[in-house]
């Protein structure tokens, strides 16, 4: 081979696998990146949008929003939601595939619940909203029953109570979002040794010991994980607050996402929301390098 | 340290399967005793049976006289090496070894004093902080070891626990555990498919086949009295040559092939005269079969054979013979027709041998080296 071909041919083997990978950053660089910029840049505008000439605003729409006690609200709803749903999605989650996996459990009542924990994840968010909706009405199925039972006196308006109404949301959102972690760990504990179990029942261990000695952290890149994720996902939750309560009452769910879409659309004001959507935007962040700096030191 | 003796032992499964049928045998207080047999003949699930990982269907079970059928396993007082050897990937060696100290809720000085002891005769006091993943075959072998003596228990359960290691480990590891029970002085039951393992680490020897004791000795009388043709077969690395011939006056005839017998062949086994004019099954060990025109063959009769391929080995080879007569099959699932139907015996012939492959020899036999068998039972005769 000639010096030229040899040279030619290591400039392929270099471009080759960028040519490859070409099109998804071409994709993603159209449909991610540049509006991505595009907010960025709107957040630092006057009247971002509506004019064609903008003028520089500085800071301006981020101290505005630093102001404003509803955004202060929603960032503590978004983490209150966020928290409680993602503990609770695990904890379910957990519970559920123990279950699932212990061979105590006959098989075919096993492969029934396994169907029927599934359930909630088969529906989208907006259909999920609307049965919660129905349910937790004041003269839907939840209150009769807690009535019938005695554990409330009257009707409560779970949607409708500034005190009731962010629980309310949080507890659809969890019933919504438990499966992919019972699904995860389900996975994860069927990949777990019997013989580890089997060595721990001769050394003598109980049942809450195997669970905190051998299977949580058997666990535990897959908790770690799939938390993770459920803390971004479930950070932007929009539908489901939206078509339930609308952020209200008294901005009482009121969080990051509903917050920047009223501002965009209720209230026009396209650059506050997008100093908004960059808020939203840099917390996420944080959180996907966290995660991938953990994917990488494992 | 006790003594585990199991009476009557069945295990039954849902399908109707009997895993182990009527399972017999006493483990003396101090023994090493080998549970071999084929794949499927049951010796783990005897073993898991033991450490009460399995339910017995039927029978008694007593470690140090108690009877531990309905015992869980924490409470049998046993201990268990593992295939897989089961180490927690999470925890490091000295959390492994100590495991048990732990959940028994023993003081932290206890567990450090008890483990470093056990690493120290197990040569793992540098690899206390180490996880598994960062361990050699041998060393997970070890910690292993380690875990099951830390208990101090009353036997060890040891399951196929040198299967994962390469040959020259296995090897060294043998004699490591078989120098470590002794040391130690616990009864323990160890599983093996491999009847080198069985025949160089134990003081007795049970062999398994289908769920049925064939035959419970020590590894000399295994292979020099062998019950049947199967412990015959299993035992013995090449396996013993079985063939079908008829004893005709005190010949054994088989095509082209004739074999005297002595007078003392019948005084040891009296019941061989009655077998006159019948078919028996005979079988000699490669062992016993010699090249003729060497020194060591010369003394004894000859038969002709071909020879179909020859494995050097170095200290031996091992020859593929074709004699002319019928073999037998010792019912070993796990044995292999070497080379189809080419060959239908093996002989361990001394280095120096020239015989070529493809050439005809005069294979030379020690008949007082033969064993025989009923050829419908395959019980010894």
């Amino acid at each position: 081979m000639t010096q030229h071909k040899r040279s030619h041919h290591k400039l392929k083997r270099a471009v080759a696998p960028y040519l490859y990978l070409s099109p998804s950053l071409l994709i993603i660089g159209l449909l991610m990146l540049l509006p991505m910029v595009t907010v960025i840049g709107y957040s630092f505008q006057n009247s971002a949008v509506l004019r064609r000439d903008p003028s520089f605003a500085g800071l301006k729409h981020y101290q505005a929003i630093f102001n404003d006690p509803v955004f202060w609200a929603s960032l503590w709803h978004t983490l209150y939601f966020t928290c409680m749903s993602v503990i609770f999605h695990m904890t379910i989650g957990m519970v559920f595939a123990l279950m699932l996996n212990s061979d105590r459990i006959n098989p075919t009542l096993r492969n029934i619940l396994r169907v029927l924990y599934i359930l909630p994840w088969l529906f989208t968010a907006v259909i999920i909203a609307v049965i919660w909706r129905l349910l937790l009405e004041p003269n839907g199925v939840v209150n009769s029953i807690l009535m019938q039972i005695g554990i409330i006196g009257s009707k409560v308006e779970w949607f409708s109570s500034p005190a009731t109404a962010l629980h309310a949301v949080t507890f659809a959102n969890i019933w919504a979002g438990y499966p992919l972690f019972m699904v995860s760990l389900l996975a994860g504990l069927q990949g777990i040794p019997k013989d580890f179990y089997e060595a721990a029942d001769i050394d003598g261990a109980k049942a809450y010991q195997k669970l905190i000695f051998i299977t949580i952290p058997q666990l535990m890149p897959i908790i770690i994980s799939i938390s993770l994720l459920d803390f971004i996902w479930t950070m932007q939750v929009f539908p489901l607050i939206w078509i339930t309560t609308g952020g209200g009452p008294i901005y009482s769910t009121e969080v990051l996402s509903t917050y920047t879409y009223k501002l965009a659309f209720s209230s026009y004001n396209l650059s506050q929301a997008s100093a908004s959507a960059v808020v939203i935007l840099l917390i996420s962040l944080g959180l996907t390098l966290f995660y991938i700096r953990y994917q990488k030191a494992r | 340290m006790a003594e585990v003796v199991l009476e009557n032992i069945c295990k039954t499964y849902g399908n109707n399967f009997h895993a182990i049928d009527q399972l017999n045998l006493s483990v003396k207080d101090g023994e090493f005793l080998i549970l071999v047999g084929p794949s499927g003949c049951g010796k783990s699930t005897a073993l898991r049976m033991i450490a009460g990982l399995e339910d017995v269907t039927s029978g008694s079970l007593r470690i140090g006289g108690i009877d531990v059928v309905d015992m869980p396993p924490k409470d049998r007082d046993i201990a268990m090496v593992f295939q897989s050897y089961a180490l927690y990937p999470h925890m490091t060696v000295f959390e492994n070894i100590g495991f048990s100290m732990r959940l028994a809720g023993k003081p932290k000085a206890e567990r450090k004093k008890r483990v470093d002891e056990i690493a120290k005769t197990l040569q793992l006091t540098s690899l206390l902080d180490s996880k598994p993943a960062n361990l050699s075959g041998g060393q997970r072998q070890r910690v292993a070891m380690g875990r099951a003596m830390v208990r101090e228990p009353a036997a060890f359960l040891m399951d196929e626990p040198l299967s994962n290691l390469d040959a020259k480990l296995r090897v060294q590891m043998r004699a490591e555990i078989t120098s470590l029970q002794k040391q130690l002085g616990v009864t323990t039951i160890y599983v093996t498919h491999d009847q080198t393992e069985a025949m160089t680490m134990g003081d007795r020897v049970a062999v398994l086949k289908g769920g049925v004791l064939q035959q419970v000795d020590t590894p000399k009388r295994l292979y020099e009295s062998p019950v049947n043709a199967f412990v015959a077969g299993f035992i013995g690395s090449p396996s013993m040559n079985l063939f079908e011939a008829a004893l005709t006056g005190d010949e054994l005839m088989s095509g082209a092939l004739a074999i005297r017998l002595q007078d003392a062949a019948f005084v040891r086994r009296p019941g061989l005269r009655s077998y006159a004019g019948r078919k028996v099954v005979f079988g000699i060990r490669p062992e016993d079969l010699y090249d003729s025109s060497l020194e060591s063959g010369r003394k004894y009769q000859t038969i002709p054979a071909k020879v179909t391929s020859i494995e050097e080995l170095g200290s031996e080879q091992i020859v593929h013979l074709n004699i002319d007569a019928v073999r037998v099959d010792s019912g070993d699932p796990d044995a292999v027709q070497d080379f189809g139907l080419a060959s239908n015996a093996v002989a361990k012939f001394e280095p120096v041998s020239t015989v070529r492959s493809g050439s005809e020899i005069r294979l030379a036999l020690d008949d007082t080296k033969l064993h025989f068998f009923d050829p419908e039972t395959h019980l010894a005769i």
